[in-house]
């Protein structure tokens, strides 16, 4: 096979499918009155079953997809809606553009989770093409890794053109004189340091951020009230409240970093 | 049959009302990463802990711009940007309505222009980075002198600072105070 590769990223370049202008016109008028259940088909191009998992809980009672007449079938030839997952593997190419040939125009092709919309975490990978959109073309994009069942609800209503999509693509640029602000000015930088890495030593690091920031706030709070509380004092009601004993025994410790430091011990 | 309509009322509605209602999400649901791009300081912390490549930073000196942007549709929503982002300026939502009809949608673009060199005047790193960073170095200096001092280092181009290093030890004389040493010495 003597195709053209791409040299950024190694891949060969195959001729994408192409629809006809006569099909595209036969998809607007399903879209617009689509007055019957979407059958939809799912095709598996290599995932990790997280996505089959994800859809297949999108069908139980309790997102219950039914409802809305979406119905998943066991033959791509009974399907309006194509689903895609994974990152589409070499061998799965070929199987892939079968489930897609043997569908019925007009058809509506969603390229389901992160893997089925770019490649995912995937997209550099030796042996995938890094998304579907690279062999057919693709009508919706439903990203997630996998996507929520209600992600999956909502993507499915973009598809039939029940629901306008949320996203929009946004540029920022800089404006003239903006600045991030310091966090907790009021903090020594060497103490906020040493209380983030022991929060986060303690409870992980997305957690510790959070009760470090807590606790930073309280401290701030704290140097602003005037009052006859000492910093024990207060810390203390703070920790009695907290009802978490994990928590509460993090807190602990950054009171004993807070007093190393007024003592002027190294960490 | 009268049993059976007990039952069913006694069980309730297991659905939800999701499209119709908001659907509520429980606690640290990971959802899509939200850019406050006026709290960025472009410093590319989040591009290296982003280990599907979703987040990405394209520096151009010529232009004196450095472009961050996020592809929602590589994201993992594993919550590394969180993690790494050192002004909290990425921040996982509770949105999860991600479904785009266009893959352009799927991208966000953030544009930071690069600061230039106090000595050689090239552009060398984002602006704001380098406001941060010398304001935060400066909140722990001990003086006024040693925060301007501070200020003219970090915005100064490393080659440049190289270049310096050089001079100053010409200066200190390390060379000669070697060969006098090995004059000295029997």
């Amino acid at each position: 096979m003597n195709v053209p590769v791409n040299p950024k990223t190694l891949v060969a370049e195959m001729p994408p499918v192409s629809t006809s202008e006569q099909i595209a016109t036969m998809k607007k008028a399903l879209l617009k009155n689509i007055q019957r259940s979407a059958y939809v088909y799912r095709v598996d191009c290599g995932g990790c079953n997280g996505c089959e998992i994800e859809i297949f809980s999108s069908i139980t009672p309790v997102f219950d997809a039914e409802r809305f007449g979406i119905k998943v079938v066991a033959s791509p030839r009974h399907a309006d809606i194509l689903l895609f997952t994974g990152a589409v593997t070499r061998a799965m190419r070929m199987p892939a553009l079968r489930a897609y040939e043997a569908a019925p125009d007009p058809k509506i092709v969603v390229s389901y989770g992160a893997c089925g919309c770019t490649g995912g975490i995937f997209h550099d990978l030796y042996c995938v093409w890094g998304g579907t959109d690279n062999i057919v073309p693709v009508d919706v994009y439903i990203p997630g890794c996998p996507p929520t069942p209600a992600a999956t609800i909502h993507g499915f209503a973009v598809a039939l053109g029940l629901l306008e999509q949320k996203l929009k693509a946004e540029t920022h640029v800089e404006a003239a004189g903006e600045t991030a602000a310091l966090p907790h000015p009021d903090i020594p930088y060497a103490l906020r340091v040493r209380l983030e890495r022991e929060a986060r030593r303690m409870a992980g690091y997305r957690q510790g951020r959070a009760i470090a920031e807590e606790f930073m706030a309280l401290l701030e709070g704290h140097a602003h009230m005037p009052g006859s509380f000492t910093l024990s004092e207060c810390m203390m009601e703070a920790i009695a409240e907290e009802r978490d004993p994990r928590r509460a025994e993090i807190i602990g410790r950054l009171v004993d970093v807070v007093q190393q430091a007024i003592r002027g011990e190294a960490a | 049959m009268l049993k059976l309509l007990k039952e069913i009322f006694r069980t309730g509605e297991a659905t939800v009302k999701y499209p119709f209602a908001p659907m509520p999400v429980c606690k640290d649901f990971r959802g899509k990463p939200e850019h406050r791009a006026e709290d960025c300081i472009a410093c590319a912390a989040c591009t290296v802990a982003c280990p599907a490549n979703a987040i990405q930073m394209e520096t151009d000196t010529a232009a004196g711009t450095r472009t961050w942007s996020i592809n929602y549709g590589r994201c993992v929503f594993c919550g590394r940007c969180e993690e790494s982002c050192p002004t909290a300026a990425i921040r996982l939502s509770d949105d999860f309505e991600l479904a785009v009809g266009s893959k352009a949608d799927l991208t966000r673009k953030a544009v930071f222009s690069l600061a230039e060199c106090a000595c050689c005047g090239k552009a060398f790193a984002p602006a704001k980075e380098v406001d941060y960073v010398a304001r935060l170095l400066s909140q722990s200096a001990r003086s006024a002198e040693e925060a301007d001092r501070l200020r003219l280092t970090v915005s100064t181009c490393p080659a440049c600072k190289r270049a310096q290093d050089v001079h100053q030890i010409a200066r200190m004389g390390i060379g000669r105070q070697m060969n006098k040493e090995l004059e000295t010495t029997p």
